[in-house]
């Protein structure tokens, strides 16, 4: 029981991790970025890119390497995250929505073949991985390195938290979220606000990419989509468009795979977590935490 | 062998429905005048030759070409020379009808491809209208031949034949408890459920867990829980290498301590890298016969690296052998004539294989499927039991 319960929580923030730029883009220009979950594969990409061009890490320095790339990486992603809303989706930001989500689905496919076509079809194994001792606690085999993410996953989630709360450009997010016509009247920079979405959003995707590459150990270049739609799950039963949303739902996504696969069998796995879902989304359509008239970022 | 799900399967599928059918209309209304009885025999291929099956489609085409040269430098068949036509289908059901067309339209009388088995089941109807004889050297699902077409024949063990070998090497390994696990796709599943039915039928060996997974994921911490709560005596993953590598991986975290097995899908080399460490040493495997377990193979291993200046690698002596029993059996017939050829076929009876003496079932496959238990030791998939 607690076993699942962790299991359950531990991919739960990975989804967390993911879902919050779902959520915090859709928040601020009701797109559903598709590309999203690409960039967690890019993330894993380029930290595996980085790691092998480094050589041979001693396993002391593993822990160490690893958060120095996770950095890295979070600026390279967030980078590549502005570009993307700059080349795909500015230019259309006043056309039918249809539109946006079309090129959204085509950066989705861009990135996913063309790291195919520079890194190769075949999966490739992270050089760095994280190993490390396993603890009973009540019950649940819990390992060093499970924690580690845990403990990164939750410092990343509380201060986005706390910056979409307490700086000036966190509350020019959610001026956008309620009225953007609003907000440029009142001076507030709106394109800037969104780039600056894009790169935290696309920052935490990547992370959470290097982190799945190094507790995993493989990737590879469709590792994106499965993970993309599970996000996308989450942040829409967290409430779309909120950020403790998100987080929760990707938690309780995680929770409600475990427990789905320990009473019906791991075949009907999917089967029990997404009917909970439209069940869930009939009774309640907004989500966990999503009001009908609300503060989005 | 692979029998790969992409995402846009549907749209596939439909896509080559479509051109089987206008092919068969358009290019292949002449097919049969267009076998010239002059000129070179033309023995099409239809394999991944990029993608991420490439490598085996490389180790396949040299196998072929190696055949070609061999009949071809003893004068080639009814005097003709032999001429391999190798068309790429990326394990795609599209590209892979495109590639039949396009073979057949080349003027093909036999074909000898096929390994990933969804990309090889559109090109059955295209070779069938064709009445192109096929001998197909990897592809090993059920489907295949369920269709019953006269022009199709399997020269690698089917699915219920590598249950079979798992079995009997389960029971003969004294394996009380096993947990079956699959990943949901045709082949994986065709595996664990004949799997099922022989260890219900033997009785000796009880099936303490039969579940499956989803492809494509990171996490399988919850298959790993419900193998952990089932404590079988041995683990059999009938999918492939990837989700293996990580569920060897996840269950060797969580301290699982009995015996794994793996299919045939899940012998690579990747599966013991992703596996990570040591994780996988000790990790059993049912597999057909690869040229390293072969015994007697190592004069042919040896022209074959001097051919190619690299080793022979899974499926090369299959689809070596797929050409010579081509040329068996237009010899037989006398003829390229598509129907001759398929009733030489049916006659074959103890032609020399690596795979032992050929015959084919009325089901025109293998009578054994020559399936063999491997080991991971030192890092390497080696022969463990022969099971003969």
């Amino acid at each position: 029981m607690t076993q699942l319960i962790w299991n359950g929580l531990f991919v739960g923030s990975f989804y967390a991790l993911v879902a919050l730029g779902y959520s915090m883009v859709y928040g601020i220009i009701k797109l559903l970025n598709f590309a999203h979950g690409d960039i967690y594969m890019l993330g894993a990409f380029i930290g595996f890119a980085m790691l092998t061009s480094v050589g041979v890490i001693p396993a002391s320095l593993s822990i160490t390497a690893l958060l120095i790339v996770l950095l890295l990486v979070m600026i390279s992603t967030g980078a590549i995250g502005v570009a993307i809303e700059r080349v795909a989706y500015r230019p259309l930001r006043n056309s039918p929505r249809l539109a946006v989500l079309i090129t959204a689905v085509g950066a989705s496919f861009t990135l996913e073949y063309g790291v195919a076509a520079m890194a190769g079809p075949n999966p490739r194994v992270f050089p760095v991985r994280l190993e490390g001792q396993t603890f009973d606690i009540l019950g649940a085999r819990i390992s060093a390195p499970q924690i580690v993410l845990m403990v990164v996953a939750v410092i990343l989630m509380l201060g986005l938290n706390s910056y979409v709360q307490r700086t000036s450009m966190g509350r020019a997010m959610r001026a956008i979220a309620l009225d953007p016509k609003g907000s440029l009247l009142m001076g507030i920079n709106v394109n800037k606000v969104i780039t600056w979405t894009f790169f935290i959003g696309s920052a935490l995707a990547g992370a959470a990419g290097v982190m799945a590459g190094a507790y995993y150990g493989k990737i590879d270049f469709l590792m994106g989509f499965i993970i993309g739609l599970k996000a996308f799950t989450a942040a829409v039963i967290g409430g779309i468009g909120n950020i403790k949303g998100a987080m929760l739902g990707g938690l309780l996504l995680g929770l409600l795979e475990a427990f789905g696969s320990q009473w019906l069998g791991g075949q009907w796995r999917d089967v029990f977590t997404f009917a909970v879902l439209i069940l869930f989304l009939t009774l309640k359509p907004t989500g966990l935490l999503g009001e009908r008239v609300t503060e989005r970022v | 062998m692979k029998l790969r799900i992409p995402r846009a399967l549907g749209m596939a599928a439909v896509a080559a429905t479509v051109l089987a059918t206008t092919a068969c209309g358009g290019i292949l209304g002449g097919g049969g005048e267009k076998t010239a009885d002059s000129g070179p025999i033309k023995i099409a291929a239809v394999i991944p030759l990029s993608g991420s099956s490439a490598p085996t489609g490389a180790y396949m085409k040299n196998g072929m070409q190696m055949a070609v040269d061999e009949i071809n430098a003893k004068g080639g068949v009814l005097g003709r020379q032999l001429q391999l036509d190798a068309e790429d289908e990326a394990c795609d059901p599209t590209q892979a009808a495109a590639a039949a067309n396009k073979a057949v339209s080349n003027g093909a009388v036999i074909s000898v491809g096929g390994y990933c088995s969804g990309a090889t089941l559109p090109t059955l109807p295209i070779f069938q209208k064709a009445n192109i004889p096929m001998i197909i050297p990897a592809a090993n699902s059920q489907d295949l031949v369920n269709q019953k077409l006269p022009n199709v024949f399997l020269i690698n063990g089917t699915g219920a034949q590598q249950s079979a070998a798992a079995v009997k090497f389960m029971v003969k390994d004294g394996v009380k408890s096993v947990a079956l696990v699959d990943d949901n796709t045709s082949y994986s599943k065709d595996i664990a459920t004949e799997t099922k039915k022989d260890l219900d039928a033997d009785g000796t060996v009880k099936v303490a867990l039969s579940t499956s997974v989803t492809a494509g994921e990171s996490d399988y911490s919850s298959v790993v829980h419900d193998i952990m709560g089932a404590n079988p005596d041995m683990l059999y993953w009938t999918g492939y290498y990837q989700e293996g590598g990580l569920i060897i991986n996840q269950l060797k975290a969580a301290g699982y301590a009995g015996k794994i097995m793996v299919a045939d899908g899940s012998v690579d080399a990747s599966l013991i890298k992703i596996a990570g460490g040591s994780n996988a040493e000790g990790v059993l495997a049912t597999m057909t016969q690869t040229p390293d377990t072969i015994k007697g193979a190592e004069s042919w291993i040896a022209d074959y690296t001097k051919q190619f200046g690299s080793a022979p690698g899974p499926y090369s002596t299959q689809s070596y052998d797929a050409v010579r029993v081509a040329a068996e059996a237009i010899t037989k017939a006398g003829s390229t004539d598509g129907t001759k050829v398929i009733a030489a076929l049916e006659a074959i009876d103890g032609f020399e294989l690596f795979s032992g003496p050929l015959k084919f079932t009325p089901e025109h496959t293998l009578s054994s499927g020559g399936f063999q238990i491997l080991v991971v030791q030192d890092g390497k998939f080696v022969l463990k039991d022969a099971l003969s």
